[in-house]
């Protein structure tokens, strides 16, 4: 067999392969009906002494800004040490319920992000509000989208964006330098935050064995295990700390 | 007399004939085949590029019919044109389609006819009117003529109209025809559009053969491909010679696309697209960048110059970039040069020219510390240490290592130390010991430590082994020292009058003043003082008063031409030690010493990357060699020796110098100084460098500006001023841009540099504000308000600062119109991430307001940098400026 054969048949099998693997779905998320879907419910719990969060002086615009108490949002446990603000979300799903159709939208009032956490869809439109009327700017620091730096100036109460690329997203107003928020676009729709007391609930879960993700912002991210029936409740509790 | 007969004659001599005729056939056969075959392999190399080209096209065309017909478009045009011409061919179409044309060949024919004839009446009323007027002028009888002529242009005037009717009945079934043909023309243009690509195949195709049809081809015959480059080589008496390059007689796709995955000879040029494009072969040749004997036929070895006596051989591998330098001094600046820059500066920032004449880096500055006064900085014992092993104490200092004993160390020690007693104690009387200093205090140590993090100290300096800042080339070795053990090399005394003013103890020094306050300076040398500690040697230090070692010493630094990179006493009429290198790549293997060595290949590339790797290595019993050594990392190595390789006798003749201009000569000039300042330690310039900026990946914001387009960006005057004076212009940035005390010549060398980088013709900046539009002073201040951009939210504005910390803050923008290019700053509000990634300055456009310039963003923009011309001019000012200024609308200009 000569070099060039055995080119042409290298070239052969990749193109193959690639096919295969486009064809099977590696890649792409599949919509389905999902009739019979489980749930995923549970808490995340901070083990240890929970810090305070610190107050934040806002030490700018401050007929608007300090108007609010405002602390640092980085870490917030509740009383029974719930972790709000922990994003859960199913990170190896192939098919399953369709993509939310009305993308989210991001306040900024009272000079602080809210929510803290927006979770946007994939290639969904997020709506930036400014309900402020002072100058505010969204700075991303995005790697796989592209990332952008945009004033939205009193004039502007709201702005359209959409992110087509899987991705956790660092933002921050350079206005307001305490301002800080984070942006996390996922490609499947199973993904939630925790509510005040660590508690969270995914459901239309198609049944089978998934891998929970769980990301927060200053505790890092951990993963477990969970086997999805249908029509059932799987239980998940899972604990965080400061590394 | 009857003949004798002779013996021979009865002899048949056939056989010898035949064997002579036989021999003579073969000979000449061999001479033939020879002379056409055997020494002529490039024939091969062209028949097989051409057959293999041939086939490649062949297969194109195949794949490309199979395409079209596989194309539905294709088909449908080529079924319609079929369809249509078929019923040409038959059909009632077909039978009105033929008497059509009958009738056109018929009404051709009359037409024709009837203008013959005009044309003959025509010709005869010429006649007439001749012998009318003739007539008339001999005052002979007129009324024949007079006859003729009205008789004849009767006629005409009768045939003339038969012509327009012949020619309107042809022109009217011409039409016909055509408008039964229209349809099968359409589908035949359709079929072109569609077969443009398939065309141009087949008519590269073409190019490959001397003959084809119907898939036979009959090759090309192989023809020799020569260069001709006039006046490119100078003779024995420096006359003008040609240069022959018959290279591409083999490599026959070397400029042309298609042939990239092919083997060697016949694949494409590698970047042609940029190489050979900037390069045409018919202009350049090849030799010229890859040496070889180009002229050479019989071999592909005597082609490549791969045989004896060939001085120069073809350049493989990263060599081939040699050659660059010899017309780009600008090798820095392009594309594709990696390996020359890279040798290159290894050989300017190692400073090689500190022992060895090149010319062309004659005049470059020393690279060692100033050592006149070095009595009153380095610990005796310390320096002994140093002198005899500086690796072994700085493992990726620059200083090489002379592989000195310590006897040796300490005579050079002793001659330093000597020379510079005076100079180093009227120093130290001027500079008394500081008061305040102190190792143990935990929290003036932990400041200074904040400081040198906060400062910018790290883009040159680490401050433990395992801190890198700027490193030159894969060796790693640091720009400026690691400070980790400076405790043990020098005082706090020397420490704090350094930081303060490094110019004042050394007037070369690069490094330059951070401007710090007392309190400053005493926290950094309080946290410096803890790296390390002395390592006294009385017995050392006692030896180094002594006569005789001092003596031994002044010998040592002579003879080890320390002078070369330092500046020292005694010393400054000394000429470089080393051998000149400036033809050192013409150097024949007679000219290279190997010693003792039998294992080294005998090669010029073998020997010079043994002489990197280990200098010393050819020295014998009697020959004494005295480089020090380096410790390259193997690339290195090999980069500088594409360096050497390019210092040859070749002179390349001015027209085929890239640009010898000035803007070259700045951008060079401006390199060496952004290399001898290190700017790059902590600036981006042109894509490179910006060490520092791996302590703040988090947030690049508070990272040093990056350069790449400053030359566009600020205004040449104010560039000057800031280099001769920097000031803070960021008040969100800790770090502080140093000064450097340049001279004014350095100075204007990197405000020259920047503008050439920029290609700026004219870096001037004058603002015609009697041509600002007053409506844009209005509706830049509006835009610029609270109500709309609020940039006074971040900026600050003179005087008034913005609210919250200066962390916050943006800069005075009362400042832009002495600063900033008026272009730039138009560019700038269009899109600021697009000139700075990651800034804190936001896109306002697209997206400026409707009421403002009736919503005509280019237009806001505009406004805004004009109101930025006249910002911070008192208010009546301004009004004087609105009242003169013109009716006509316009802009500044630069």
């Amino acid at each position: 067999m000569n070099n060039r054969m055995w080119h042409q048949l290298t070239r052969a099998a990749i193109g193959v392969g690639l096919q295969v693997a486009f064809l099977s779905g590696a890649w792409a998320y599949e919509a389905i009906d999902v009739k019979d879907g489980g749930t995923i419910s549970g808490e995340v719990k901070f083990s240890g002494n929970p810090p305070t969060p610190e107050k934040i002086a806002t030490t700018k615009d401050q007929e608007v800004c300090g108007k609010t108490e405002k602390v640092n949002e980085s870490l917030l446990v509740g009383a029974n040490k719930g972790i709000q603000n922990v994003v859960v979300s199913i990170s190896n799903i192939q098919k399953g319920k369709k993509m939310p159709e009305t993308g989210a939208t991001l306040d900024q009032k009272d000079c602080r992000y809210d929510p803290h956490i927006v979770l946007s869809p994939a290639g969904a439109d997020l709506t930036i509000v400014n309900s402020d009327g002072i100058l505010h700017n969204i700075h991303t620091y995005s790697t796989k989208n592209p990332a952008f730096n945009k004033a939205q100036p009193k004039f502007k109460k709201e702005m359209k964006e959409s992110f087509a690329q899987p991705e956790t997203v660092k933002l921050t107003c350079d206005a307001h330098g305490w301002m800080a928020g984070w942006l996390i676009v996922q490609d499947n729709p199973y993904f939630v935050l925790t509510d005040a007391k660590g508690v969270f609930k995914i459901i239309d879960v198609p049944p089978g064995d998934y891998e929970l993700k769980l990301w927060h912002e200053t505790l890092g991210e951990t993963t477990q295990k969970v086997s999805v029936k249908a029509k059932e409740e799987a239980k998940v509790s899972v604990e965080m700390t400061k590394k | 007399m009857a003949r004798r007969e002779i013996d021979d004659e009865k002899r048949s001599y056939s056989g010898v004939f035949l064997l002579a005729v036989g021999l003579l056939l073969v000979g000449s056969v061999w001479a033939v085949w020879d002379d056409y075959v055997s020494r002529r392999p490039w024939k091969k190399y062209q028949a097989s590029f051409y057959s293999l080209a041939y086939d490649k096209a062949r297969n194109e065309l195949m794949q490309e019919d199979q395409r079209l017909q596989a194309d539905p478009a294709y088909q449908e045009a080529q079924a319609k044109l079929t369809a249509a011409q078929k019923e040409f061919s038959d059909g009632t179409t077909g039978k009105r389609l033929a008497d059509l044309k009958q009738k056109l060949a018929t009404a051709e024919i009359r037409t024709g006819d009837a203008e013959t004839a005009l044309r003959v009446v025509k010709s005869e009323i010429d006649a007439a009117w001749y012998e009318y007027e003739h007539a008339q002028m001999f005052g002979h009888p007129t009324q024949e003529a007079k006859l003729t002529l009205d008789t004849l242009t009767a006629e005409a005037n009768e045939l003339d109209a038969r012509f327009r009717t012949a020619q309107a009945e042809r022109d009217k079934t011409a039409r016909e025809v055509e408008e039964l043909q229209l349809e099968s023309k359409q589908w035949e243009d359709k079929i072109k559009e569609l077969t443009v690509a398939r065309e141009r195949i087949k008519q590269r195709l073409d190019t490959y053969v001397l003959l084809s049809f119907n898939g036979f081809a009959i090759p090309k015959i192989p023809t020799i491909q020569q260069i001709v480059l006039n006046e490119f080589d100078r003779g024995n008496f420096d006359t003008p010679v040609a240069r022959v390059d018959r290279c591409q007689s083999c490599h026959v796709g070397i400029d042309r696309s298609g042939f990239e995955d092919q083997p060697n000879p016949y694949k494409t040029h590698p970047h042609r697209e940029i190489l050979l494009a900037t390069h045409p072969p018919e202009k350049f040749g090849c030799t010229p960048c890859h040496e070889g004997q180009g002229a050479a036929t019989s071999s592909v070895e005597k082609a490549h110059g791969e045989v004896e006596f060939w001085e120069h051989p073809l350049r493989r591998g990263a060599k081939v970039e040699a050659n660059c330098i010899k017309c780009h001094a600008d090798v820095q600046d392009l594309p594709l040069t990696q390996q020359i820059a890279q040798g290159e500066g290894l050989f300017v920032q190692l400073g090689c020219h500190g022992c060895h004449v090149v010319e062309g880096y004659g005049e470059l500055p020393k690279i060692g510390p100033y050592l006149r006064r070095v009595a009153a900085k380095d610990d005796p014992s310390w320096m002994v240490r140093w002198v005899t092993n500086p690796h072994e104490f700085r493992p990726n200092t620059r200083m090489p290592n002379f592989l000195f004993k310590e006897a040796e160390g300490t005579a050079i020690t002793a001659y330093l130390l000597d020379a510079s007693k005076q100079a180093g104690e009227a120093w130290l009387q001027a500079h008394p010991e500081p008061e305040g200093i102190d190792p143990g205090d935990t929290a003036l140590v932990e400041r200074g430590k904040t400081l040198v993090n906060s400062l910018g100290c790290r883009g040159c300096h680490g401050f433990s082994p395992e801190q890198k800042a700027t490193v030159i080339g894969q060796s790693q070795k640091d720009f400026a020292p690691n400070l980790a053990q400076i405790a043990e090399k020098t005082s706090a005394r020397w420490v704090y009058y350094w930081i303060k003013n490094p110019r004042d103890f050394s007037p070369t020094t690069a490094m330059p003043s951070l401007r710090l306050s007392d309190e400053e300076a005493r926290a950094i040398t309080s946290y410096l003082m803890t790296l390390g500690e002395k390592a006294e040697k009385p017995e050392v230090v006692a030896r180094l008063s002594d006569p005789e070692v001092i003596a031994r010493g002044k010998g040592l630094v002579r003879k080890y031409g320390c002078y070369g990179c330092h500046n020292i006493p005694g010393m400054e009429n000394e000429a470089r030690i080393g051998v000149e290198l400036t033809a050192f790549g013409s150097k024949t293997l007679e000219e290279l010493f190997f010693g003792n060595h039998t294992d080294i290949p005998f090669t010029w590339d073998d020997w010079t990357y043994n002489k990197l790797k280990e200098p010393r290595t050819y020295a014998t019993e009697r020959i004494e060699q005295l480089m020090p050594k380096f410790d390259f990392a193997d690339e290195d190595i090999k980069a500088v020796r594409v360096f050497l390789t390019s210092r040859t006798e070749q002179r390349i003749p001015n027209k085929y110098l890239a640009a010898p201009g000035t803007r070259t000569q700045n951008i060079v000039n401006g390199q060496r100084l952004v290399q001898y300042y290190n700017c790059v330690g902590c600036h981006i310039v042109e894509g490179k460098g910006g060490y520092i900026r791996a302590l703040y990946t988090d947030n690049p914001t508070f990272a040093p500006p990056i350069l790449t387009g400053e030359g566009a960006k600020v205004q040449p005057d104010w560039f000057y001023g800031f280099l001769k004076k920097p000031g803070p212009l960021r008040p969100w940035l800790q770090l502080r841009m140093p000064t450097f005390g340049f001279s004014d010549e350095e100075a204007r060398t990197a405000v020259d540099y920047f503008t050439a980088l920029a290609k700026l013709a004219v870096p001037y900046v004058y603002v015609d504000r009697s041509r600002i539009p007053p409506e844009h002073i209005a509706s830049g201040k509006k835009l610029m308000s609270g109500d709309y951009f609020a940039c006074f939210s971040c900026h600050q504005q003179g005087d008034t600062k913005p609210e919250g910390p200066p962390a916050g803050w943006a800069p005075d923008l009362t400042m832009a119109k002495h600063r900033l290019n008026p272009e730039w700053i138009i560019r700038w509000i269009h899109d600021p991430q697009k000139l700075m990634p990651g800034t804190k300055m936001p896109s306002f456009y697209p997206g400026g307001p409707d009421d403002v310039l009736e919503g005509n963003e280019d237009r806001q923009i505009e406004a805004i940098r004009d109101y930025l011309m006249v910002l911070g001019e008192p208010e009546e000012h301004l009004a004087t400026v609105q009242a003169t200024a013109h009716e006509t609308p316009s802009t500044t200009t630069n």
